[in-house]
């Protein structure tokens, strides 16, 4: 089915509650706007581009799939490299799309930047059986840029994967990831960390799906909002009938820098399987007032305090990945963003 | 004990302090000199860390009645970071746990706010590997988050780091033994000797052991929000045994 044919989701759909179809559309719901491609510029590794071949359902990867766009692929048998991904979108609508397939050990960096109006980006990837991949999507577009993101990831038998968000740029985000545990022994931990400042609206909606037993994922998001800031996590988390000895945890946190700040923190499970370990929790509140007091009477000021406070609580998403190159890129992006938002 | 009287720290007259419209501290008196030692016991709830809360500047006890004067000035006016930066020091009976930030990094930026001039680079690293060494605190400390599943004598063990780091002219030691082994009470008594002849030291403690080795110049008794008796270091002894009914008529 074309996309011109497809309905739109309705926002009882859990998927589309807070962020419904049309708002993230560049154009007219019905219109499927010319696209330029993100520029990908790859450090550290070779490949051309590919044409996809592969549709999806939903309706948001049929979009982007129609509108074409560039398209990057990377396969990787490396031995714990890190590679460096530069997408850049310009224009007035820019679509992309990057392919992984890991059959070794590897650490992969996306630094999305641009000004482009709207900026689609679907990234799709296999993590092959044994091997381990750290993933780092670290948006930084401009203040003004529109986002619609969709990932899809298959984690085979014994791999692992290590996901790590940093969303701080864009002013409407909309960011779909799904992960797959396709295999016994297979892993995910993903951390999500966004800040929202003056109106920005950031949507994730995240996925994992535990499909064979002994299988494990971790989830972490952590937001901080101030301005009129709005940030949304929703969670989707299946265990399979059968697929038991699993441990899946899921915990969303939020924390509120202004009155006007909101957010959402929704996990969801269904669980299917008898015998596994699933959790999840959800908080959204303030700065405490404790560790406010207790910086302050070690000299710091109010809006030190506050920043420390902030960036500690961004930082800490992070706690839960083992990949070290993964985790001290993040921190130090996150680090220089804060700093550049201090000095405003 | 040979305490030469010294620059005034600290003049707390006729304090009355209320929570929430109840009413903590009803009329204290105390003054600190530099270089004494005074320690604080009484009852839970008898009003020993409000008073610790109340001289650090904590927002949510309100000064009903008196005055609180820190070298000579009064503190009213100061917010919480600035009475610090003047030089006071709250070893806290809780800690607050601040995910996401290293100690290492928390101490730079601490010591640099609050000292005058603050070591740089290879100085301070120095000046804080001699600390911990002398606190017998592993390096890995310093990568931790600020008390973020830390022991209670580990997270006592870093308020004691942060004094020494910090220099303080008045310390206020919140029940800083409480909880802790043998030897980390001996390792924080340590640390508490070192800063004490350069400061003033207000220590609330519920028992006499830490006087082991700790030796205070005063000890006050405090029975429902004020000091009924003072005394040396035989006080101490004699509350732990007896108790604190025998004050009760005095208060």
């Amino acid at each position: 089915m074309s996309y011109q044919q497809m309905a739109v989701p309705p926002r009882s759909a859990h998927l589309w509650r807070y962020t419904p179809w049309p708002r993230i559309h560049p154009t007219k719901v019905e219109e499927l706007p010319e696209a330029d491609g993100i520029s990908f510029t790859v450090e550290g590794h070779e490949e051309a581009p590919f044409t996809r071949d592969d549709i999806s359902a939903d309706i948001a990867r049929v979009f982007l799939q129609e509108l074409k766009g560039s398209s990057q692929r990377l396969t990787i048998n490396g031995t714990g490299e890190t590679i460096h991904v530069h997408a850049r979108a310009s224009g007035h609508v820019a679509v992309g799309h990057l392919d992984l397939t890991v059959k070794g050990d590897a650490t992969v960096l996306v630094h999305l930047t641009g000004e482009s109006g709207w900026c689609g980006l679907h990234i799709t990837g296999t993590v092959h059986p044994n091997a381990n991949l750290g993933f780092g999507f670290i948006n930084e577009l401009d203040a003004n840029t529109k986002l619609l993101r969709c990932d899809d990831w298959i984690v085979e038998r014994d791999a692992s994967f290590e996901s790590a968000t940093l969303s701080v740029g864009g002013f409407n985000c909309k960011s779909d990831l799904r992960t797959t545990l396709n295999g016994t022994g297979s892993s995910i931990r993903q951390a999500v960390t966004a800040h929202g400042q003056g109106a920005r609206h950031d949507d994730h909606h995240i996925e994992i799906h535990h499909l064979h037993g002994h299988t494990d994922s971790d989830l972490v998001t952590n937001a901080a909002c101030s301005g009129s800031s709005h940030f949304i996590a929703t969670g989707l988390l299946t265990i399979a009938e059968g697929a038991d000895g699993s441990d899946a945890g899921q915990v969303f946190r939020n924390l509120l820098l202004s009155e006007k700040a909101r957010a959402e923190a929704i996990p969801e499970l269904e669980v299917l399987a008898n015998d596994v370990s699933a959790a999840h929790g959800a908080a959204s509140a303030p700065i405490d007032p404790s560790q406010l007091h207790y910086l302050m009477s070690r000299g710091l000021s109010l809006e030190e305090s506050e920043s420390m406070i902030v960036n500690g609580f961004l930082i800490d998403a992070f706690s839960n990945l083992k990949n070290d190159a993964l985790t001290e890129q993040v921190r130090t992006r996150l680090t220089v963003h804060l700093e550049c938002e201090l000095k405003r | 004990m040979g305490v030469a009287m010294s620059e005034e720290m600290l003049r707390v007259e006729n304090l009355h302090v209320s929570v929430e419209g109840t009413s903590i501290i009803k009329g204290l008196n105390l003054t600190i000199h530099r270089g004494e030692i005074h320690v604080i016991m009484g009852r839970n709830g008898a009003g020993k860390s409000t008073l610790a809360n109340v001289v650090m500047g904590h927002p949510a006890y309100e000064i009903t009645q008196g005055t609180i004067h820190f070298q000579g000035q009064p503190l009213e006016e100061l917010a919480v970071f600035e009475r610090a930066r003047a030089g006071m020091f709250l070893s806290f009976q809780y800690p607050a746990v601040i995910p996401g930030v290293q100690v290492g990094t928390f101490l730079k930026k601490s010591v640099a706010s609050v000292r005058d001039d603050p070591p740089k680079g290879r100085a301070f690293r120095k000046e804080l590997n001699g600390a911990m060494a002398e606190l017998e605190m592993d390096k890995s400390f310093l990568s931790r988050y600020v008390n973020d599943g830390f022991s209670g004598g580990e997270k006592k063990r870093l308020e004691i780091l942060q004094m020494l780091l910090l220099k303080p002219n008045l310390a206020l030691l919140d029940e800083t033994d409480s909880g802790l082994d043998i030897d980390a009470l001996r390792i924080v008594s340590k640390g508490i000797n070192k800063i004490a002849p350069e400061a003033g030291c207000l220590i609330i403690t519920h028992y006499q052991r830490l006087l082991d080795h700790v030796k205070p110049h005063f000890v006050h008794a405090m029975i429902d929000g004020a000091i009924v008796k003072t005394g040396g270091p035989e006080l101490a002894l004699e509350l732990e045994e007896r108790g604190y009914d025998w004050l009760d008529v005095a208060a």
